[in-house]
């Protein structure tokens, strides 16, 4: 392998083919280049699919109550379910090894005004562990914290937007704003990911929410994050469990769909990669076969050269050459071609995804990229598609008798 | 050195079978210089492509150097041709993209001789055909006797039992072809074995034995007085 003469021989042969070596080369380069911008594309549409996703915790349960379908235990249909803080308590107690994060939701509109401007936001009241379930990123002071629920503190986490459009280029840290005409002190703002809408949106404490509505204990919602540890069919499993006993509590029939709903984001998530596995497997299904072209192609030439150098091969064994040294020259001759042509089909198409992959930010198609296991197994089937395409011709080349060979001209 | 008994050899022509070798029986002594002659189509070539293992023969059995040559598969016939075997060809068979040198130095190669001691071997037995000053020339900027010296040096380089000749000369004008055979000579001198096919008379005469085929049988086989080739120099 590390024969400097083979190598000599090799570098020989394909110095003084250059055509011939540009045309197998190519081949194999165009096959791995469209290979790897197939899987980058693919990895672009998924990157695509998850960013519409990934403001939220991916393993999180959102309750919503409804109205029922069915007459049940008593009740006649048509009754609205109404969640409230004991159902929170009621799922804490029930499924301490199976949540991490839970907390009550209500939504509610208030038109906002500081100063001169105004504008109207919905408000989120949560508590403090929805930040972790909505993955809100607070870039300035905090978001709300136990002791703001405790006391039912008047304070606010805004939006970006929110912050801009109140406050033009004032800091609203610690600024009072008025929701409703009651004022409360901003104590955080945050951004998200997910959209420009998520940050019209303001948090503040489910408990002060529930006071200035009449001393309510009623909540809107539930969101809550599973344990991170489970997979698909157990995440599904735990959000079965809790519909049951939701709907136990609530007296709703268990085949009613409409009187409680559970999201569940492992659903929808298990969906889409589903879906883009599939399109994984088709990226590398195509991308092979175009890799074969080129296999195919690569072995052609190979032919075309064996039958060209068959004279040589005749001398070579007269002179002594045994058949595996043969072997040895023409699949060592193969494999330098397409790895050395594959590497770089490979180099262009990561320079051109390096270079235009990050800018490319549309909601479909988000930057197309090739992870470092790509590239390698890449290379792999380079190599091994490099002696797969000339190990047959190597063989015949070993098994041309020289006689055969050397009376070629004759 | 070699010895062959009832040597047959025929070639499958679509459904013919051409009957070329039938029965041979022939040996050579060390040092001798042995000129093969016959008419196209008398199996001379034949019987010279199976002495150097190129060929397989279908009856009989050949020794050389006390080794007998049967059961050959393509490894053990390509080592055994490396050992004991350097060929000329008439159409010299240089590889066209490696000079002088690494023309000589490519059995070497095949006997895993170190890259150095390759190439000094190789310069010594281009110097002993007078080349020595075209070692790093390509074929192409040589002349056909200027070829066929080097393909002599390839094929002495080994330091083989025996070399075998198909028509050295066969390609080459009568001086170079003289001027070859005046290294033959000189290269018998030293002792070394070797057969030469030819079908020119004049070259058969510079050997010191003639054997003559016909029809695939040995007809005539005479020790001569060796005319040297150096008197037409």
């Amino acid at each position: 392998m590390f024969d400097r003469d083979i190598w000599q021989e090799i570098f020989y042969s394909i110095k003084n083919n250059k055509l011939r070596t540009f045309l197998t080369g190519f081949s194999v380069g165009w096959g791995i280049f469209i290979l790897v911008m197939l899987l980058a594309s693919v990895n672009g549409m998924t990157n695509g699919f998850y960013s519409q996703f990934n403001d939220d915790a991916t393993n999180s349960i959102f309750i919503r109550p409804g109205t029922t379908s069915k007459a049940y235990a008593g009740f006649e249909k048509d009754r609205r379910i109404q969640l409230r803080n004991d159902d929170v308590e009621y799922i804490k107690k029930s499924f301490p090894k199976d949540y991490e994060h839970i907390s009550a939701r209500m939504f509610k509109g208030t038109s906002a005004r500081y100063k001169a401007e105004t504008g109207s936001y919905s408000v989120q009241a949560v508590d403090p562990d929805h930040q972790i379930i909505e993955k809100t990123i607070v870039t300035n002071g905090r978001y709300i914290n136990t002791n703001d629920n405790i006391s039912a503190a008047k304070v606010a986490v805004i939006g970006r937007k929110v912050a801009e459009d109140l406050f033009k280029d004032e800091d609203p840290i610690g600024k009072f704003v008025e929701f409703n005409d009651l004022p409360f002190r901003v104590i955080g703002i945050f951004t998200d990911e997910g959209d420009d809408n998520a940050e019209r949106r303001i948090y503040a404490p489910v408990s002060t929410y529930q006071k200035i509505y009449g001393n309510t204990d009623e909540i809107d919602g539930i969101a809550l994050t599973y344990n991170s540890s489970y997979d698909l069919t157990k995440s599904l499993e735990f959000s079965g469990r809790l519909e049951t006993i939701l709907k136990r509590r609530h007296s709703i029939a268990p085949e009613d769909q409409s009187g409680i709903r559970i999201w569940n984001y492992a659903e929808a998530f298990s969906d889409i990669s589903s879906f883009t596995t599939v399109l994984r497997v088709i990226g590398i299904f195509v991308g092979i076969l175009i890799l074969i072209a080129g296999i195919v192609g690569i072995g052609n030439i190979m032919v075309f050269i064996i039958k060209e150098r068959t004279k040589e091969i005749g001398i070579r064994k007269a002179l002594g050459a045994v058949p595996g040294q043969i072997i040895k020259l023409v699949l060592l001759e193969s494999v330098f071609i397409t790895a050395l042509s594959g590497f770089i089909g490979l180099l262009i198409a990561t320079g051109i995804l390096a270079l235009v992959g990050p800018s490319i930010q549309s909601p479909a198609f988000t930057n197309p990229s090739v992870s470092p296991s790509i590239v390698i197994t890449a290379t792999v089937i380079l190599v091994f598609s490099g002696m797969l395409a000339g190990l047959i011709p190597a063989m015949k080349a070993a098994n041309i008798k020289p006689i055969v060979a050397l009376r070629d001209d004759k | 050195m070699i010895k062959i008994e009832n040597l047959h050899k025929s070639y499958k022509m679509g459904s013919n079978s051409l009957h070329v070798l039938k029965g041979i029986n022939f040996s050579v002594e060390e040092g001798e210089l042995v000129a093969i002659m016959g008419s196209s189509g008398s199996g001379k070539s034949t019987l010279l492509n199976i002495l150097g293992m190129l060929d397989g023969l279908d009856e009989g059995s050949y020794i050389l150097d006390g080794v007998p040559i049967k059961d050959l598969n393509e490894t053990k016939a390509a080592n055994y041709r490396n050992k004991f075997l350097g060929f000329i060809f008439q159409s010299f068979n240089l590889i066209n993209y490696k000079n002088a040198m690494e023309n000589v130095a490519l059995p070497l190669y095949y006997q895993k001789v170190g890259r150095k001691e390759r190439q000094d071997k190789a310069l010594k037995y281009l110097e002993q055909v007078g080349l020595k000053d075209w070692a790093t020339h390509l074929p192409s900027e040589l002349s056909g006797g200027q070829k066929q010296r080097v393909a002599i040096a390839r094929a002495m380089a080994a330091e083989p039992k025996v070399l075998l000749a198909d028509e050295p000369t066969g390609a080459l004008d009568s001086t170079t072809s003289y001027e070859v055979m005046d290294l033959i000579q000189k290269i018998n001198d030293e002792g070394n074995t070797i057969l030469v096919v030819t079908h020119e008379p004049d070259i058969a005469d510079m050997c010191k034995r003639i054997v003559h085929l016909k029809d695939g049988v040995i007809v005539e086989d005479k020790k001569v007085k060796q005319v040297r080739a150096s008197q037409y120099v």
